[in-house]
C-alpha cells in the first residue's frame, strides 16, 4: 500500500472511532443532567441509580475520548507534517480554544464524579451541566477547523507561501456555522438514538423495566428533536456546499455533466469508468431547486473540473445517499415518538420497543457517512484549493506498519468500552432483581 | 506576547513532568511494592489522582497544541524525525487509559483485575520512557536530516536519531523522576506508621536511582562528547540548578522526617521544576540539537499576528483554568495539607 494511502486510511479510522467517543461524551452529560435533575425534584431513588449508570458512561467515553484525542493531536503531525507546518498557526485559534474547553469539561467532570455528598447539591448539578456545555463547545470548535479546510480564509497564499494570516478570520471561516450545527444536531441524533435504543432493547427484553423505560424517555426526546431540525441543517449544508464546493456537490450526487434544470438522482450505481449512474430513481430539477432554490438553476458537472482536482464520486455519493436516507427514517421515526406521547397506547406494544432497538446504529452510521461526505468531497485537496493532501503527507515510509498499530488499537479500545457497558448494564439489572 | 506563549509552554511542560509524572510514578511504585502493599498504594493513588486524573493528561495536549501553533517550524522536525517513539508513547498512554478504566470502571470486581493492573503498571513504564527517549532524541545530536543528506537509509533518519543510549538513559531518568514525585505524594497520605514507613522507603530508593541515572547521564554525555551535557555543565543556570535541586534534598528529608508532609510535597515540585529548568535552559533557545546543527524553537516562530491571537487565548484559558483547577484539588482535599 502506498504512502498516501495507509496515512488517509489510518486518519479516516482513527477519525471514525474518535467521532463516536467523542459524540457520546457531547452528549451524555446532558443525559446524565437531566436524570439528576429529576432526582433532585421527585427524590426517586430509580433517578439517583439511572445518574450514576450513566456518569460511569460519561467517565468511560471522557476517558476514551482523551486518549484518542491525545493520539490523534500528535497523529495530525505525524502524519500531514506539511500541512500543520502551514496550517497549524491558522486554525490554531479553534484549537487552542478547545482545548480551554476540554480542560474546563475535565474540571469540571473531576466536580462531578467525586462531589456526590461532597459538594452543594445544587452546586455539583450545576457542574454537571458545565460538562454538556463544554463538551458541546469542543466538538463546536474543532468542527470550525475542519470547516477551514473545506472553506479556508484568514491568510493570503502566494508563490507556495502564506502570509498576512488573521487567525479569528481564519475561525470564523465561511464554512463553519453550518457545518458546526449540522455536527451539533447530528451527535444529539446519534447519541439519543444509540442510548434510547439500548434502553428500549432492555424494556423489550422485560429487564427492569421501570428504569430502562425512564432512561429511554429522556434521550429520546432529544434524539427526536434534533431528527426533526436535522433536514432543515441540511438544506442549509447543501446550499453552502453548492455555492463553495462545486466539485464536492457535484460528487455528492454524482453529476459528471453540466446541466440547467438539473435533476435529483436518489440511489444508482456509479459506474466511474463510464461516467454513469444506473439503476437510479431521478427527479426531475430537484437537484437545482435543492442547491440553488430555483428549478432551472445551473448545476456544474464534475468534468467541467480538472480531472486531477476531481474527488473520487462512487464513494461520495453512496455515503451522502446512506446518510440522507437514514437521517429521513430518523426524523420519520422521531416524529413517530412524539405522536406516541398522545396516543400513549402505541408504548404498550412489544414492537414499539423494537423498533427503537432496531434504530440505535443507524445515527452513528448516518453521522459517519457525512464526515465521508465531507472529507472525501475535498479530496484531492486537503485545504480547498491550496494544498493537496498528497503534498502534505510524512516523508516518513512505511505508514502501513503504522496505519496496522492504530487501527488494532482503536478496534480493541472500542472492544474494551462495549464490554464494559455491556457489564454495566448487567449489574444493573442484576442489583434490581 | 511571544513570552507569554514561551512562560505557557514552559508551565504545561512543567506541570505534565510534574503530575503525568505523579500518575505514572504510581504505577511505577506499585510495579515495586510487594503484592501485599500494591493494592493499598493502587488505591491511595486513586484517593489522591483521581478527581484531576483526567485534567492531568490534558496538559500534554495544551503543550502540542501551543507548540503546532506558536512553533510550526519545531513541530514539523519534531513530528517527522521522531514519528517512531511517539507512536510507541501513544501506545503506552493509550494502554494505560485502557487499564484505568478498567481498573475503576468495571462493575463487577473479579479476577480479571489482576490483568488489568499488570497492563496500567506496563503503560506505566511505557510512557515516560518514551517521553524521556522523545525528549532524549531531540537534544542528543543524533537526528540526521534528510534535507541535508539524501542519500541517509530509514534507518539513520528515522531511527538512530532516538533509539541509542543517551536517550534510554534520558527515559530511565524520566521514569525514575516519576516514581520519586509518587512517593513524595504519597507520603502525604499515609494513614498509619506502616505505611508511612513504606513511602519513605520508596521515596529514599528512588531519590538515590533518581541522583545516580542522572550521574550516569552526565558523566556518559561527558565522554561522548554529547554537546547537550557539555553546554549543560558549562551553562551556570542549568548547574546552579542542578546544585540548588541536590541541596534542596536535604530539607525535603527533613520535612519528611518531621512529617511536614505539605513542605514536603512543595519541595518535591520544587525538585521537579529545577530538573526541568535545568534542561530546558542549557540549551534555550536551541532545544533541537541534530547531529550538523541546533535548530532554536524560535526559528520559524508563527507570525506575529498568530503569537498575539495565541497570547490572549492562553491568558483567558489560563484565567479560567487555573482557578478551577485549583478550586478542584482544594475541594477534595488534595491540598488539605497547606491548610
Amino acid at each position: 500500500m502506498e504512502n498516501l494511502e495507509a496515512a488517509r486510511l489510518q486518519m479516516a479510522i482513527t477519525l471514525i472511532f474518535h467521532i463516536v467517543f467523542a459524540c457520546i461524551g457531547m452528549v451524555m452529560p446532558f443525559f446524565m443532567v437531566i436524570s439528576h435533575y429529576k432526582w433532585l425534584k421527585t427524590r426517586k431513588e430509580i433517578y439517583l441509580k439511572l445518574t450514576k449508570a450513566w456518569q460511569r458512561g460519561v467517565a468511560i467515553f471522557f476517558v476514551t475520548g482523551a486518549v484518542s484525542g491525545t493520539a490523534l493531536s500528535f497523529e495530525l503531525g505525524l502524519l500531514w507534517p506539511e500541512f500543520m507546518k502551514h496550517a497549524g498557526p491558522i486554525i490554531g485559534m479553534p484549537f487552542s480554544l478547545e482545548g480551554a474547553a476540554f480542560f474546563v469539561e475535565a474540571i469540571a467532570l473531576g466536580f462531578y464524579l467525586y462531589g456526590w455528598k461532597k459538594l452543594p447539591e445544587k452546586f455539583h448539578w450545576f457542574t454537571g451541566v458545565i460538562i454538556g456545555i463544554s463538551g458541546v463547545m469542543s466538538g463546536i470548535l474543532v468542527v470550525a477547523a475542519n470547516g477551514w479546510m473545506n472553506s479556508p480564509s484568514g491568510f493570503t497564499y502566494e508563490n507556495g507561501v502564506f502570509s498576512d494570516i488573521n487567525p479569528i478570520e481564519a475561525m470564523l471561516n465561511g464554512a463553519w456555522f453550518t457545518q458546526a450545527l449540522h455536527m451539533t444536531l447530528a451527535a444529539f441524533v446519534a447519541t439519543g438514538f444509540a442510548v434510547a435504543g439500548i434502553h428500549a432493547y432492555q424494556v423489550y427484553k422485560g429487564r427492569n423495566v421501570e428504569l430502562h423505560k425512564k432512561a429511554f424517555r429522556i434521550a429520546i426526546i432529544f434524539a427526536a428533536v434534533a431528527a426533526l431540525l436535522q433536514p432543515i441543517s441540511g438544506d442549509i449544508s447543501a446550499k453552502d456546499v453548492a455555492e463553495r464546493q462545486p466539485a464536492k456537490l457535484a460528487a455528492l450526487e454524482a453529476h459528471y455533466e453540466t446541466e440547467k434544470g438539473a435533476p435529483l438522482y436518489i440511489g444508482g450505481i456509479v459506474d466511474e469508468e463510464k461516467q454513469e449512474v444506473t439503476h437510479k430513481i431521478e427527479i426531475p430539477k430537484a437537484l437545482s431547486f435543492l442547491a440553488f432554490g430555483d428549478f432551472d438553476a445551473e448545476v456544474k458537472g464534475l468534468n467541467d473540473f480538472p480531472e486531477d482536482e476531481q474527488p473520487p464520486v462512487a464513494i461520495v455519493h453512496y455515503a451522502f445517499q446512506i446518510m440522507v436516507g437514514i437521517g429521513t427514517l430518523l426524523a420519520i421515526v422521531g416524529l413517530f415518538y412524539l405522536l406516541s406521547l398522545k396516543w400513549k397506547k402505541w408504548q404498550n406494544h412489544r414492537k414499539f420497543w423494537l423498533l427503537f432497538t432496531l434504530m440505535a446504529p443507524l445515527g452513528y452510521i448516518a453521522l459517519e457517512a457525512g464526515w465521508i461526505v465531507t472529507e472525501v468531497g475535498r479530496q484531492p485537496w486537503i485545504i480547498y484549493q491550496v494544498m493537496k493532501t498528497k503534498d502534505a503527507v510524512t516523508p516518513m515510509p512505511g505508514i502501513f506498519y503504522s496505519l496496522i498499530t492504530y487501527t488494532g488499537m482503536y478496534i480493541v479500545l472500542t472492544c474494551v468500552v462495549s464490554w464494559l457497558l455491556a457489564r454495566q448494564i448487567k449489574v444493573l439489572n442484576q442489583n434490581e432483581a | 506576547m511571544l513570552t507569554v506563549v514561551l512562560f505557557f509552554l514552559f508551565f504545561s511542560l512543567f506541570l505534565y513532568v510534574l503530575l503525568a509524572g505523579a500518575d505514572f510514578g504510581g504505577g511505577i511504585i506499585e510495579l515495586f511494592s510487594s503484592s501485599k502493599n500494591q493494592e493499598k498504594t493502587k488505591q491511595t493513588i486513586y484517593r489522591v489522582m483521581g478527581p484531576i486524573w483526567e485534567a492531568n493528561h490534558i496538559w500534554i495536549i495544551i503543550l502540542i497544541v501551543i507548540l503546532w501553533i506558536g512553533f510550526p517550524q519545531y513541530f514539523n522536525i519534531f513530528v517527522v524525525y521522531l514519528h517512531i517513539p511517539i507512536t510507541l508513547m501513544l501506545l503506552g498512554i493509550t494502554i494505560r487509559g485502557l487499564a484505568f478504566i478498567f481498573r475503576h470502571y468495571d462493575a463487577v470486581k473479579g479476577r480479571s483485575q489482576g490483568s488489568y493492573n499488570a497492563l496500567f503498571k506496563l503503560g506505566s513504564i511505557l510512557s515516560p520512557l518514551f517521553l524521556g527517549v522523545i525528549f532524549g532524541g531531540l537534544v542528543g545530536g543524533n537526528i540526521n536530516l534528510f534535507s541535508e543528506n539524501p542519500n541517509l537509509s530509514f534507518k539513520e533518519i528515522y531511527i538512530d536519531g532516538w533509539f541509542n543510549v543517551f536517550s534510554v538513559l534520558i527515559g530511565v531518568f524520566y521514569i525514575a523522576l516519576c516514581a520519586f514525585i509518587a512517593s513524595n505524594f504519597l507520603i502525604g497520605e499515609a494513614d498509619d506508621e506502616d505505611e508511612l514507613n513504606l513511602y519513605r522507603k520508596k521515596a529514599s530508593y528512588s531519590t538515590i536511582i533518581l541522583v545516580f541515572i542522572g550521574l550516569v547521564i552526565l558523566a556518559y554525555g561527558y565522554f561522548n562528547e554529547i554537546d547537550f551535557v557539555i553546554d549543560f555543565i558549562e551553562n551556570k543556570y542549568s548547574i546552579i540548578a542542578v546544585a540548588i535541586s541536590g541541596i534542596v534534598l536535604i530539607p525535603l528529608w527533613k520535612m519528611i522526617k518531621l512529617k511536614r508532609k505539605a513542605w514536603a510535597r512543595i519541595l518535591a515540585g520544587v525538585q521537579v521544576l529545577l530538573i526541568v529548568s535545568a534542561a530546558m535552559l542549557a540549551h534555550f533557545p536551541d532545544v533541537i540539537i541534530t547531529s550538523t546543527q541546533e535548530i532554536s524553537i524560535l526559528d520559524g516562530v508563527a507570525p506575529d499576528s498568530v503569537i498575539q491571537v495565541l497570547g490572549i487565548a492562553l491568558l483567558i484559558g489560563g484565567a479560567i483554568i487555573l482557578p478551577g483547577l485549583y478550586h478542584l484539588m482544594k475541594s477534595f482535599q488534595l491540598i488539605k495539607l497547606f491548610k
